[in-house]
């Protein structure tokens, strides 16, 4: 669970933390079914509506945040014809880290006519942290996903300003593992310094992702480009080849999740994950 | 998969003169209409000088589709790397539709060409990854043709940016030299760079390439 080892990191002391939450869930006549739950060290998967038709699943890090030498795997399999929402309890922290990166592998499985709503809370990088991280969503032939990804520079509230941190955050979904979808999103201290660029982040200090994976995706971009109203952000949407992928950008986490909380609500029917400590 | 005999390495010198001509602007692949979203931010005043265009092209190159696809080159011109599997890469990397229709049309091209002036018969692949393939037969260094591609690559945007904006054409070509230092040290890294390392920090550009899309007025396909 925890290492002995100890480490200074900001003014705090962390000890090195793992977790493994594993849940593989199969469909079954009356909705579905845990097949499997294993949970390790600081990771853990909550199941609060298991028995539903289109079950959620809450995967939390209870160490709070990651830094150097930490580690941290969700792993979830959904069976053939099942639909399910997976999220995070809370936003990520990736904390200072003066000893190498922490790891974090986040891998989802879809089976054949499934589906899955990849819709985690935000990752925030504090000053000088260190994160490399690896999202695989593996689709059957005939499966579907919509995927999100946000991350934050910084407590803006706090008045934070992040110069120097590294995340090597490669997102990638696959169909009948061939990668179909890549985002190798890399951030450095040199990237970071290029506030005025117009072509890397430019003042902005909030951003996400956000991708559907189905047949006809495109047909969504019209009502999803009729959402991007929110002001304060700049966003854009694309589609092609059973993919639609919006990006959004903002000064700050606020006008970002009104954004995408519109976004979503778009792409995806019912409610947003209960969890999500916003809403439009 | 069809094996197809692989004629003898042409020598250094006339591998450079083949390489060369592959990436001129005057090899027909149509890259000339092609500004890979970098019309939004000239549109839009962002970019409006030759310093700027310098910076921003040094941002595309460092962090972004230079770096990217001066690695997959790099990679497809290894003789015994899987090509599909690095035309599959490149074309899931693409950030944005005009993106994927930029590499895929240029791609295309390039194999047709090569293949007819070669006597090779790759099918289409994207375009670094055509490249690269096209290029196993050359005798050069990965870190040579990567450098070459990379400044290819500025040359077509610095082209794009000297017509629309419009630059003065030696500020212009000052900016694009400037250019060659970066160009050499991404090109040696390109070289080592295992696909896995690949990354982008161009947020902004792949957000001006979907903004494209869009756009009411549009110069370039791309």
């Amino acid at each position: 669970m925890l290492d002995a080892a100890e480490r200074i990191s900001g003014a705090q002391i962390h000890q090195r933390s793992h977790g493994c939450a594993e849940v593989v869930i199969a469909a079954h006549a009356n909705g579905a079914r845990l097949e499997r739950l294993a949970q390790a060290g600081s990771a853990k998967a909550i199941l609060p509506r298991i028995h539903d038709p289109r079950p959620e699943v809450v995967f939390l890090n209870t160490s709070g945040g990651l830094t150097g030498g930490d580690t941290l795997r969700y792993a979830l399999r959904l069976g053939d014809g099942l639909c399910a929402t997976a999220t995070t309890q809370t936003a990520e922290r990736a904390y200072a880290s003066t000893t190498g990166a922490a790891q974090a592998n986040v891998d989802l499985k879809v089976g054949r006519g499934g589906w899955l709503d990849w819709l985690p809370q935000e990752t925030i990088l504090f000053q000088s942290s260190n994160l490399k991280r690896r999202i695989v969503i593996d689709l059957a032939e005939d499966a579907g996903c919509l995927f999100l990804e946000t991350v934050i520079l910084g407590r803006h509230a706090m008045g934070e300003t992040i110069t120097s941190a590294r995340l090597d955050d490669r997102r990638e979904i696959r169909r009948a593992g061939r990668p179909i979808w890549i985002d190798p999103l890399r951030l450095d201290p040199d990237s970071l310094g290029r506030t005025t660029s117009p072509a890397l982040l430019g003042p902005g200090r909030a951003f996400a992702t956000l991708v559907l994976v189905a047949p006809g995706a495109a047909d969504a971009l019209g009502p999803l480009r009729a959402t991007l109203t929110v002001p304060g952000v700049e966003a854009a949407a694309t589609a092609f080849e059973g993919r639609l992928v919006l990006r959004v950008l903002a000064r700050d986490g606020l006008p970002l999740r009104r954004q995408i909380a519109r976004a979503v609500a778009c792409l995806r029917p019912g409610p947003l994950p209960r969890v999500w400590q916003y809403q439009d | 998969m069809i094996a197809v005999p692989s004629p003898p390495k042409a020598s250094p010198g006339a591998s450079l003169l083949a390489f060369q001509q592959w990436l001129s602007p005057a090899f027909p692949t149509g890259g000339f209409a092609y500004s890979q979203g970098m019309e939004g931010p000239m549109a839009a005043r962002e970019l409006r000088d030759a310093a700027g265009v310098g910076d921003y092209l040094a941002d595309i190159l460092r962090f972004g589709s230079g770096r990217v696809d001066a690695t997959l080159l790099c990679h497809a011109a290894l003789g015994d790397s899987d090509a599909d599997a690095l035309a599959d890469l490149a074309l899931a990397l693409a950030p944005t539709a005009e993106r994927l229709r930029e590499i895929r049309e240029i791609g295309a091209a390039i194999t047709a060409l090569t293949n007819a002036l070669n006597g090779t018969a790759h099918p289409p692949r994207p375009h670094a990854v055509a490249l690269g393939v096209a290029a196993r037969g050359l005798d050069l260094p990965g870190a040579q043709l990567a450098a070459m591609f990379l400044q290819a690559q500025a040359t077509t945007l610095v082209s794009a940016a000297t017509r629309f904006i419009p630059l003065g054409q030696t500020e212009a070509q000052l900016a694009l030299a400037r250019l060659a230092p970066l160009i050499l040290d991404l090109a040696d890294e390109a070289a080592r760079t295992p696909l896995e390392a690949i990354g982008s920090a161009t947020f902004r550009a792949d957000l001006a390439s979907a903004a494209h899309e869009t756009l009411d007025v549009r110069i370039f396909r791309t």
